[in-house]
């Protein structure tokens, strides 16, 4: 099954699963998604491999905004009516510390969704959720659906 | 303060692509320095692809790598000396989808230097830089006392045992 065939099936953590596992990039990051109480929430488990500054040692910078966008992405997928590939138009990053060598999580809201566009905010954090390493918006194109 | 000449800040680049764990393994390395302006490649990997129906690079990678040149760019502005910059923040326009299979290459220059913060520009490109995939623009803040010089001469040998 394709993307976008998988995206047809309802959000669950089973089908995020297999969208996550269907994008080698994804994969490659190791990205892990679970559902608590209906809300998504995103997993970049720590590894020495996304390491962008080995004295502190710190995930890249880039690693961390990658895996929100992702996150971001997947989460609007799952809360759309539509079944359709959003296209990401523009991100926009905030570092607010820096991403230690630890697990790192991801929760979205969707902040707006209109008929074309859809914006969605990501907040990222380790140990203490009211600490967060990151925030990041996004604005998605929804094209047209079936 | 002398200007560092293209090729010192080339050294420096290269030291330092070499010292983070993540460019070693996506494979980011300097594309050339041409005074104060950067460009750096990654080239394409199949690991790398964000949609499996269109072989496309996941936009998440254009992130890692303007974020990375973006950040490197402080390296080459003559207004600055050679110090650890965290990224404050980042905004990427996407302006295209890169071509399935080819190499992606991103450049960027300090644009504004204050006491404390590098105000950058970029883009990213697969062909022609005349035809951007993605803009960035970001900040960075200087910290006068972290010395990249200095960090990446006494890291060397720590990196070299691992």
């Amino acid at each position: 099954m394709n993307l976008a065939e998988l995206i047809k099936r309802p959000p669950d953590a089973d089908t995020l699963s297999l969208w996550l596992q269907k994008v080698p990039y994804a994969v490659h990051l190791g990205i892990r998604a679970e559902v608590h109480d209906g809300d998504i929430l995103f997993i970049l488990p720590a590894d020495r491999k996304l390491v962008g500054n080995p004295t502190l040692p710190a995930i890249h910078g880039g690693v961390v905004g990658a895996f929100m966008e992702q996150a971001g992405t997947f989460y609007l997928i799952a809360r759309m009516a539509a079944l359709v590939l959003p296209k990401i138009i523009n991100f926009s990053l905030d570092y607010l510390r820096p991403a230690r060598l630890r697990d790192s999580f991801a929760i979205c809201t969707l902040t707006r969704q209109g008929r074309q566009i859809a914006n969605v905010s990501i907040t990222a954090w380790q140990d203490d959720r009211t600490a967060p390493v990151a925030l990041a918006r996004a604005h998605f194109l929804l094209p047209d659906g079936d | 303060m002398p200007p560092r000449s293209d090729r010192e800040k080339e050294r420096l680049i290269e030291q330092m692509c070499a010292f983070i764990p993540h460019c070693v393994l996506q494979g980011i390395r300097l594309e050339k320095v041409c005074g104060e302006e950067v460009t750096l490649r990654l080239p394409y990997r199949p690991e790398l692809i964000g949609n499996p129906d269109t072989g496309v690079i996941h936009s998440g990678v254009i992130t890692v790598l303007l974020d990375q040149t973006l950040g490197t760019a402080g390296i080459c502005c003559d207004r600055v000396e050679t110090n650890i910059t965290p990224t404050l923040d980042l905004r990427i326009d996407h302006l295209g989808v890169a071509a399935a299979g080819r190499d992606i290459l991103a450049c960027a220059k300090v644009y504004k230097v204050t006491r404390r913060v590098l105000f950058v520009e970029g883009f990213a490109y697969c062909e022609s830089a005349l035809q951007p995939i993605a803009r960035a623009t970001g900040s960075w803040v200087q910290m006068p006392e972290l010395n990249l010089d200095e960090l990446l001469r006494t890291s060397q040998a720590g990196v070299q045992q691992q």
